[in-house]
């Protein structure tokens, strides 16, 4: 993985947020943590320069993929 | 101001950027602070002897381990007081100590995270002994403060939320309480050194100001 220059061993969390509750939410961007407690302080530190009023991590090897651009739906 | 020298100096990146914030949210805390004081009757620090600040931050810290165990445990040490603070009696600070709190709460997960990667070795045991000076002696200011509802712990309270926060207990050494200054809380001498005072004081930029 190319995010082991500090920790040995690191996992991706996307970022999501929104800024009232009738909005969705929506990503915003992603950290590199090796655990949830560093990911949930370093998107906060780096993403919350806006008054979002719901901020969300999920790590990525949680999500499950159905389908890419590019990818038949079919 | 600790906080921020870090910020081009952490292990990565992300470390960068949580160090910058820490210290953004600590300036707020801090004046909200004094704004606070001043509101209940405390006059303004007029010089530097004013600053009232923990050992640890009177040198800028020279290694990762010591900013992991000041955040960690120091700053984890604050949090408390200004938990007790919050949930005390005085209205002021009741109404204004909350979102501080959330903030806090952020930079405990940063410093428990780090403590475990981070193999912070002697900065650990000397944060919590100035966490235990800092917090007091038993039976002073702060046992008192408690018994009149300001403070919605006591110094035992305090030591013990500490040590179930961190995960590690206060080093066995005894503090030399016959030596403990009760305002700057600390039983060592000093100060911060000169050249975090001129930043602080605004006097480091005049050297940027155009010779009138």
């Amino acid at each position: 993985m190319a995010y082991s220059r500090v920790h040995a061993h690191v996992r991706e969390y996307d970022v999501f947020a929104r800024k009232a509750r009738v909005e969705p939410l929506r990503q915003v961007g992603s950290v590199v943590a090796p655990d949830d407690d560093l990911a949930m302080a370093y998107a906060r530190a780096t993403y919350d320069e806006e008054r979002w009023v719901e901020m969300m991590i999920v790590p990525r090897d949680a999500v499950i993929r159905l389908w890419a651009p590019g990818d038949s739906e079919t | 101001m600790r906080y921020a020298e870090w910020c081009i100096a952490a292990p990565s990146l992300e470390a960068d950027i949580a160090a910058a914030a820490m210290g953004l949210d600590d300036i707020g805390h801090s004046r909200v602070l004094y704004g606070s004081l001043r509101e209940l009757g405390t006059p303004d620090g007029t010089d530097e002897s004013g600053y009232a600040n923990v050992p640890y931050l009177d040198k800028p810290w020279t290694d990762w381990a010591q900013f992991v165990a000041a955040n960690a445990v120091l700053d984890s040490a604050f949090t408390l007081m200004i938990e007790a603070l919050a949930n005390g009696n005085v209205e002021v600070l009741r109404s204004r100590l909350k979102k501080m709190l959330q903030e806090e709460r952020y930079h405990f997960l940063h410093g428990r995270s780090w403590m475990r990667e981070a193999k912070a070795g002697d900065a650990i045991p000397r944060a919590w002994r100035e966490s235990v000076a800092w917090i007091g002696p038993e039976g002073d200011d702060v046992d008192e403060l408690r018994r009149a509802g300001q403070l919605a712990y006591g110094v035992r309270d305090l030591r013990r939320l500490l040590a179930e926060r961190v995960g590690t207990t206060a080093p066995p050494d005894e503090i030399d309480w016959t030596k403990w200054d009760r305002v700057r809380r600390r039983t060592e001498p000093g100060g911060i050194d000169r050249e975090t005072l001129d930043m602080l004081q605004g006097l480091a930029e005049k050297r940027y100001m155009p010779s009138a």
